[in-house]
């Protein structure tokens, strides 16, 4: 009987790790994912499956892991330049709608005119998918490259444009009031007013953007070809290599989540401490 | 005093999205001095901030025009700085930076270190020198509030303009902020205009206050005074003789309002039944002894023998309750001083003559006129004693309390001091005071005594804060104390009614009048809904069994219900009233005398009550003898008052009655 009771309060280590919260948040997905390695692999044991198991994929790139600053030329490049090129676009792009899409949102925003003219054309053009733009951007520029970072722009800029709107409109009355009875210039009212009480609201598009941006770039890629992790997995594919396409895609979302926290690591620096 | 802020005739009609229109404000006429402290008060939705708007530009008066220092104000500028209720803060900025912006963009004429100092003093003023670089997040709605009286006081606006400024603080930080506001206010001479919930905040903080009937169409519905001198401090104001006074008229306003604003939804159709036009009659009365008519008639049912089975007392706190609610025409009928039906008749009511009828003297006497304890220890014990106090302490002001300018207590009182050689308005000041309110005030000092009915002479004694100097037996035994009072149009349109409502109180009185009733008319009155207080201070002595025993701290009033010619509306008592309200300038004394009296007194009505109960009618007039053996001569009114020595000046007019609606 004591010997059970002692039992009971010596937890072995992984339930002591578990039990603490901080330690859980580490532990917990990396049990979650080694029992989904667990499952891929048990499901890809038979010799004619059709995709690869978790370790045959890190066998077959193992190459591409370790080194992943080569340069063979042209498209022969290690991931870290692939993912480099990916992201030079989308920074161009996300940078462009970023500008682009304060400063129209904030003009339309403090326009009830401007608002209800433009509202209408901005819901249907939002819905319109990324790719779809791709065939009028090559079109319009005639090149890869430029075409690539409009889709990027003309797929960020919405939210970014949206969530300024409702920013501005959200402005409370207090702030106006106070602006009004200070008499503030229109360009000191745009300038200390009217923007920083729109940052927390334009953070929002700005997260809303970078993640659709990074769902484009991949997409508009494997169309344009040249380097770039989407023409990467695209060439895999060709290549019929499903191992360097899955090792791609982590990759991509490893990126994609990093760039999401990186904008939401700016706000918190940012945006005002009430209005969190 | 020039008017530094004028707000002229100012309309504010809001259109809905219906498509009709919302008259939120209706002519509305303010003055303000240069330095003075205004407040705004009024229910929600009454206008308050919407005229607060107006004076700050933010919004526009559809009619009208608003000067301030004699320019029209056509939009929001920082000569008119607005404090926020919810501070309107920037949250990106701290406190200084807060500060800082509005000096920036308005004080642009000075040079910047001259601009720091300012911020700096300003930061200090409001003691935020240890959050001077803090965010508005990280303080408290106290401090942040502070930061927004900073930043309006930093600018040094014309007007100050505070839109509930503490509304959403809670009371400890309150408190702390309205001395605080006090403080600077006084030390800047600000003009300030505040809109506020809180009457104690506007009494602590304002020199006028400003109330606003509920809308639509709201309108200033009184400016009050605040005479209480400055520096205030908020402990002591609370002690000033005014205060009470002053808080209590405040919230009579705003329960008025609300009450009008009920009564406005409600739908007012008039039921017939039982061959009467009326049977549903609202019927109002301040809670005293004299109510007992009114209490036996609805507990009994007499009401209900009379074919009146709709009837609802109204208990209104004080007279001009009943004043109210008989001009505004949602009190049916009412019990009066018997000197109301006259005082409103000539006009005394805002000096707009609405003729008023009575055809039943409910009670007589049952008045008194009690003095503070410590006089008793002074040995005041008659008249002459008082009269000789009074001159002995000339650089002490005497405050007495009466109910109703119109009320017999006021007469008498006035009648009596006058009569001792004391002037009731030189040598001593005299306020209108709710009877309930008596007894509170007299305890706290704010008076030196009062003249009322029972029961609150009786219960000062009993609770040893007074004694009954001079009872109704003593000044003028079988005076006329409460009457029914209906308005004339009131009796045009419905005279069966009226018929049966004297019927139904007529026979109240006699069963009041019913010595073996006293018991049951004490527990009755007792009761929450009338009087709410312990029988034993509710005495119901017969007037004429005066035992001789007149023990200033037993005595009490001698009410008289029914009787030998009790009841009849007399004409000559009502010249009595009218000739003392003319003594004393309450009002005119008309020339129409004759035909005033004629129509305030309902001998018609009344005889056909009494013929119908079978209860004789006692026509014998008698003369009007007070305790001081001056006769009044119902022949020659106007010699009768030119032979008074103490009186006022005495102002003679026509006093013309419009034709009741028949």
């Amino acid at each position: 009987m004591a010997r059970a009771v002692n039992n009971r309060y010596q937890p072995n280590l992984i339930n002591r790790l578990l039990s603490n919260k901080k330690t859980r948040k580490v532990i917990a997905p990396i049990i979650a994912a080694t029992f989904f390695l667990i499952i891929w692999q048990l499901l890809t044991l038979s010799p004619d499956a059709n995709l690869p198991s978790p370790i045959k994929v890190i066998q077959q790139t193992w190459e591409l892991i370790i080194n992943p600053f080569f340069d063979k030329g042209a498209n022969n490049k290690g991931l870290f330049w692939q993912i480099w090129a990916s992201l030079q676009r989308v920074i161009q792009g996300f940078a462009l709608a970023a500008i682009v899409g304060i400063s129209v949102g904030i003009i339309v925003g403090t326009s009830e005119f401007l608002f209800d003219a433009l509202d209408p054309i901005f819901q249907v053009l939002r819905t319109i998918p990324p790719l779809a733009w791709l065939p009028i951007s090559l079109a319009a520029f005639q090149q890869s490259n430029p075409s690539a970072i409009f889709v990027i722009f003309i797929t960020s800029v919405w939210p970014i444009i949206i969530n300024t709107i409702a920013g501005v409109q959200q402005i409370p009355q207090d702030y106006v009031n106070v602006s009004k009875v200070l008499q503030l210039s229109r360009k000191e009212y745009f300038l200390e007013v009217v923007f920083p009480a729109t940052v927390p609201y334009i953070f929002t598009g700005l997260r809303i953007g970078i993640g659709l941006s990074w769902l484009a770039i991949v997409a508009a890629e494997m169309l344009i070809g040249g380097v770039g992790i989407g023409f990467f997995i695209w060439d895999a594919w060709n290549a019929a290599n499903v191992s360097q396409i899955i090792i791609a895609l982590l990759y991509v979302g490893l990126v994609g989540l990093m760039l999401d926290k990186l904008i939401a690591f700016i706000a918190t620096k940012v945006v005002p401490d009430e209005k969190k | 005093m020039s008017n530094f802020v004028e707000v002229n005739q100012v309309d504010k009609t809001f259109d809905l999205s219906g498509g009709g229109s919302y008259i939120a404000l209706k002519g509305i006429d303010l003055n303000i001095r240069r330095g003075e402290f205004i407040s705004l008060i009024g229910h929600s939705g009454c206008g308050k901030s919407t005229l607060l708007n107006i004076i700050a530009g933010l919004d526009h008066a559809s009619e009208g025009v608003v000067l301030v220092d004699d320019t029209p104000v056509t939009k929001p500028g920082p000569d008119r700085m607005v404090v926020f209720q919810n501070y309107s803060l920037l949250p990106w900025l701290t406190v200084r930076e807060n500060i800082a912006m509005a000096v920036n963009k308005v004080l642009t004429g000075l040079p910047k270190a001259e601009r720091n100092e300012i911020i700096e003093q300003h930061i200090d003023i409001v003691g935020l020198r240890a959050a001077a670089d803090k965010k508005p997040g990280q303080l408290s709605g106290g401090m942040k509030q502070r930061v927004s009286i900073a930043r309006a006081f930093a600018i040094k606006p014309k007007v100050l303009l505070l839109d509930e400024p503490f509304g959403a603080l809670d009371a400890l930080t309150r408190g702390g902020l309205q001395e605080r506001l006090i403080q600077i206010c006084e030390e800047n001479q600000v003009t300030a205009v505040m809109v506020t919930h809180d009457i104690d905040e506007a009494l602590l903080l304002s020199d006028r206050i400003v109330m606003l009937t509920n809308g639509p169409s709201s309108k200033i519905g009184q400016i009050l005074d605040v005479d209480i001198p400055r520096p205030r401090k908020r402990l002591e104001v609370v002690e000033h003789p005014s205060y009470y006074s002053l808080r209590s008229e405040m919230i009579y306003f705003l329960n008025q309002q609300k009450r009008v604003k009920k009564l406005r939804s409600q739908k007012n159709t008039v039921v017939a039944r039982h061959g009467l036009e009326k049977v549903n009659i609202q019927l109002g009365f301040v809670p005293l002894t004299a109510c007992a008519p009114l209490a036996i008639a609805k507990e009994k049912g007499l009401f209900a023998k009379h074919g009146l089975d709709e009837v609802s007392l109204v208990r209104e706190s004080s007279w001009r309750g009943i004043v109210d609610g008989i001009s505004g025409g949602y009190i049916d009928a009412a019990q009066m001083p018997s000197g109301m039906p006259a005082w409103m008749t000539l006009g005394g009511n805002n000096d707009s003559p609405l003729p008023i009828v009575t055809a039943l003297t409910m009670a007589r006497n049952g008045n008194a006129i009690t003095l503070k304890e410590e006089f008793y220890q002074q040995n005041v014990r008659t008249l002459d004693d008082f009269h000789k106090f009074i001159v002995d302490t000339p650089d002490k002001q005497h405050n007495f309390g009466m109910v109703h300018p119109s009320s017999m207590h006021n007469l008498l009182l006035r009648y009596w001091l006058a009569a001792g050689g004391i002037d009731p308005d030189k040598d001593v000041h005299l306020m209108t005071i709710p009877p309930a309110q008596m007894v509170v005030d007299l305890k706290a000092g704010t008076i030196d005594g009062y003249c009322v009915g029972e029961p609150w002479n009786y219960r000062a004694a009993k609770e040893g804060k007074g004694f009954t100097i001079a009872s109704d037996l003593g000044i003028w035994n079988g005076h006329p104390g409460k009457v029914l009072g209906v308005r004339e149009d009131w009796a045009a349109a419905y005279p069966n009614t009226h018929v049966a409502l004297v019927k139904a109180l007529l026979e109240a009185c006699e069963y009041c009048a019913d010595p073996q009733n006293v018991d049951e008319i004490r527990q009755l009155l007792s009761q929450r809904e009338y009087l709410g207080m312990k029988a034993e201070y509710i005495t119901l002595a017969d007037p004429l069994n005066d035992n001789g025993v007149h023990d200033p701290h037993q005595e009490f009033a001698h009410p008289q219900f029914f009787g030998q010619g009790v009841n009849r509306p007399s004409r000559t008592e009502q010249l009595w009233i009218i000739t003392q309200m003319a003594r004393w300038g309450i009002t005119p004394f008309p020339r129409n005398w004759v035909e005033v009296l004629e129509r305030v007194c309902r001998m018609g009505t009344f005889s056909t009550a009494s013929r119908e109960l079978g209860i004789d009618v006692d026509y014998s007039r008698s003369q009007i003898e007070l305790f001081d053996g001056v006769k009044f001569n119902t022949e020659d009114p106007i010699g009768y008052l030119n032979s008074l020595p103490i009186k006022r000046s005495i102002s003679v007019a026509e006093v013309i009655l419009d034709h009741a609606k028949v």
